[in-house]
């Protein structure tokens, strides 16, 4: 009768315990990630683990859903008396993660900072626009532009920091006091930042009370580890081999969408090689995208059109780049002038062989892959291709961003607006403009696409600056980005994937 | 001995200011713009330019590098340009994470490599022998980054034996936990650190293998073995007292050398394993062109080595009483 009571009470206590220790387990997860965050303030992100886990830690003015549109997170409303003013409406009762008040005094405090030249700011240029922001009353906020800016909603989900705290000497970089969902309880350099829900947030803490965000540099270390069952979350940048293997794998679910980056070739417009667009028009048609998308990149990719994203409400199907023909390379180059008069298998024009340098960086083995084919493509239409492959810094500070590249192949990423891949770009003098394309059209165009506060006026605009840019040529857009999400199942909530990678939607805040 | 001492660590100096200046110059001449880095792609050139006023990436290499040695003298190695804390700070956080990965994969490499070295050795021409320097010449020839890779999917992946990452309590607090009635922490410390350790022991577990087999078959063939056996000795006791204490003599010095070798390796290790050490550190500093923070990490290797080699030196004194220090 013992030995029977012992064994009901062991099983009763066994099957309570496991439930107990779910429960609380449950509610916690470990999301990988590829780098460390260089900072915790949301006016310096420059990586994307930064920028993701500051905006668990700070809310901004509005916050960016899946689709991209700006909803409500700090600023309850917000009106717009004429296409030069913006009036944003607090919450009431807002409280910073330490209890104190957070007032429109913050967020002209973070806003100035940010457009402060001396603040360094990564993104100031996407700011500029801005000439002055006032704190009408303690709960509304004026920004006033120099001219009218349609993407400017989609940049303010920047976090709002304490202005007190940072007046008090707390360094936010480090030491964070935000408004946002979640608060930092530890931050291990180089091994993970630990979070812990935030009850004081606005909408509430979230469901998931613990979140760690652990970091593996390597690709395939991260993915196995996923495997292991030591993370539960992981998302691009992933390997190809492992993206396919983990998608078969149904211990897990998965978010496979269109992301917000591209992979692009840049040309050199200064280059005399290539001031010519019948030149680039030649050259992009050595460009294999089927190739690089579907082998190197194993499909996880898609091939582009334009430099439009096709999930962009900007987005036009008719608009084509020049599609892969070495046939018709060789003939527009013939066309040119470009022909093989010495029979060495190399095309020459006045004397001079066809050469040109390909470049990227070495940190992406696909990137170097890409180059590699484009290269052996080249060589086999008569280009004498030589292939340029450096570290990132090397590549990008000391060589295309001086403008010393031919064709170089290299992304850009976080493309929330057509205007974030544009402007920039490809308007004449633009800040990274490396190319130094200049077309006052296209300039016209897309200073119309970001003053129109009318999406259809702002669609056409793009589409058309698009149109010329397809046969123009600046840059040649190899491939949409896509972004893959892996999750653990069961998940403690329901997975809101974002293309951005933003965390919000793993921690059971309704997007 | 105390003046040897005295001396060798004397010797540093002139060999540290050597290294800042060596690497100094290496840094000077890499291309890459720690400014443009920090600032992103979207920065304009005239942010740049201002923060590269800021940092002090302006001045002449010959002030800038006076600058360092002056903030050296007073202790100081600098500010991360991109971690905006100090260097002896984020070095010091993750030092011993380092030298805990590095101490117990030179046990292992040492334990393992010895261990083969005098199996091979006694049954030369054996298949142990031939298997032991098949494996060998597995752990030379095998990248520690594919090796590290391969240990995670057979023992953490497949088998679900070990973590796949990351590190346990540090060894000198999960020991204390262990006296004070908590084993466990220790015991998930153990598991943390086997797969980077076995992975970085490899390669120098292979090379002491080696060493070890030709020291032996060396000394194996000596008079003074063969007095041993016609005394009568038994051969486990001939080969462990007699032979091995005489072959280890080399090896000593190489398990020394090998520290350095660890050290380097812990970067691609680090890296694999998320353990969260200096190699990880040193990678993204490279990466980033976190100049301050490069110049600390290769003056604190720097160090580290120089100081495991004098011990090394000492021990070698010890072991042997012919080697005079002087």
């Amino acid at each position: 009768m013992n030995k029977l009571l012992l064994l009901t009470t062991a099983i009763v206590a066994l099957g309570a315990m496991p439930a107990t220790v779910t429960l609380a387990q449950d509610k916690a997860i470990v999301i990988g990630t590829d780098v460390d965050a260089g900072t915790l303030d949301p006016r310096l992100t420059r990586d994307t683990t930064a920028y993701r886990t500051a905006d668990l830690i700070y809310a901004g003015l509005v916050h960016l859903t899946a689709k991209l549109e700006a909803v409500p997170d700090l600023a309850e409303n917000w009106e717009s008396p004429d296409p030069q003013t913006v009036i944003f409406k607090l919450r009431s009762g807002l409280t910073f993660s330490d209890g104190s008040p957070l007032t429109a005094d913050d967020v002209v405090f973070t806003y100035e900072s940010v457009i402060n030249p001396d603040f360094n700011a990564p993104d100031r240029a996407l700011y500029s626009p801005i000439s002055k922001i006032e704190a009408v009353d303690p709960q509304t906020v004026k920004f006033t532009l120099s001219a009218p800016y349609a993407p400017l909603l989609s940049y303010l989900d920047k976090g709002i920091v304490s202005k007190a705290a940072v007046e008090a000497g707390k360094d936010p970089a480090t030491d964070p006091v935000g408004a946002g969902p979640m608060v930092l309880t530890a931050w291990n350099r180089g091994s993970d930042i630990v979070l812990k829900a935030n009850p004081s947030y606005w909408g509430g803490a979230p469901e998931v009370t613990d979140v760690t965000v652990k970091i593996i540099g390597d690709n395939s270390a991260r993915a196995q580890a996923f495997e292991a069952g030591d993370l539960d979350v992981i998302q691009s940048p992933l390997s190809p081999n492992d993206i396919e293997r983990l998608k078969a794998d149904t211990r897990f679910g998965n978010v496979i969408t269109a992301g917000l980056g591209v992979t692009y070739i840049n040309y050199n417009v200064k280059d005399p090689l290539l001031a010519d667009p019948g030149m680039r028009q030649a050259f992009s048609m050595l460009i294999d995208q089927n190739s690089i998308v579907n082998d190197i990149y194993q499909g996880v990719d898609e091939i582009a059109s334009s430099i439009i994203l096709p999930s962009s409400w900007a987005y036009s199907a008719d608009i084509k780049q020049p599609t892969f023909s070495v046939e018709g390379a060789v003939a527009k180059f013939n066309e040119l002038g470009w022909k093989d008069t010495d029979a060495d298998g190399i095309l020459d024009k006045d004397g001079k062989k066809l050469t040109v340098t390909l470049s990227t960086h070495s940190e992406d083995p696909n990137r170097v892959q890409s180059v590699e084919l484009t290269q052996a493509l080249m060589q086999s239409a008569g280009v004498d291709a030589q292939v340029q492959i450096t570290d990132w810094p090397s590549f990008s500070t000391n060589y295309v961003q001086k403008g010393l590249h031919q064709i170089a192949l290299l992304g850009w990423l976080n493309i929330v607006d057509p205007d974030r891949l544009l402007f920039g770009q490809l308007s004449t003098g633009g800040s990274t403009n490396w190319g130094g394309y200049s077309n006052p059209e296209v300039d016209k165009l897309l200073q119309e696409g970001r003053s129109s506060l009318d999406q259809a006026a702002r669609a056409t605009a793009y589409q058309k600056a698009a149109t010329i840019l397809a046969s123009d040529l600046p840059y040649f857009i190899i491939s949409d980005q896509g972004y893959q999400l892996f999750y653990k199942q069961p998940f403690p909530v329901e997975v809101q994937a974002t293309p951005r990678g933003n965390f919000r939607g793993l921690i059971g805040m309704d997007e | 001995m105390l003046a040897y001492v005295i001396r060798r660590l004397l010797l540093l100096i002139p060999m540290a200011v050597g290294m800042i200046v060596v690497t100094f110059g290496l840094l000077l001449l890499v291309p890459g713009d720690p400014a443009a880095v920090l600032l992103g792609p979207e920065a304009s050139p005239e942010m740049i330019a201002n923060l590269r006023r800021t940092l002090g990436l302006d001045d002449p290499w010959y002030i800038r590098l006076g600058a360092y040695f002056w903030q050296l003298l007073h202790g100081d190695l600098g500010r991360s340009i991109f971690q905006s804390a100090p260097v002896s700070e984020i070095i010091g956080g993750r030092i011993g994470a380092t030298i805990e990965l590095a101490v117990v994969a030179l046990l292992l490499a040492t334990l393992i490599g010895v261990t083969l070295g005098v199996l091979a050795a006694v049954r030369q021409g054996s298949l142990i022998d031939t298997a032991t320097m098949l494996l060998a010449q597995l752990g030379v020839s095998m990248p520690v980054y594919w090796l590290g890779l391969l240990l995670m999917l057979a023992f953490a992946v497949q088998l679900n034996w070990l973590p796949a990452i990351g590190r346990g309590a540090p060894m000198p607090e999960a020991i204390i936990a262990a006296l004070s009635g908590r084993p466990q922490v220790l015991w998930d410390s153990i598991l943390h650190i086997l797969l980077p350790a076995l992975a970085l022991a490899a390669n120098s577990a292979a090379i002491i293998s080696r060493l070890v087999r030709t020291s032996m078959l060396e000394v194996l063939r000596e008079d003074f073995v063969r007095t041993a056996y016609a005394k009568g000795l038994r051969r486990p006791r001939v080969v462990v007292r007699h032979a091995l204490r005489n072959a280890l003599l080399p090896v000593l010095s190489v398990i020394g050398l090998r520290f350095g070798a660890l050290l380097g390796g812990a970067v691609l290790v680090e890296m694999i394993f998320a353990w969260p050490g200096l190699g990880q550190l040193t990678f993204s500093a490279v990466s980033q062109r976190d100049l301050p923070l490069i110049q600390g990490i290769v003056l604190t290797f720097a160090l580290i080595f120089a100081l495991v080699n004098l011990v090394v030196d000492l021990l070698y004194a010890l072991v042997d009483p012919r080697v005079r220090l002087g």
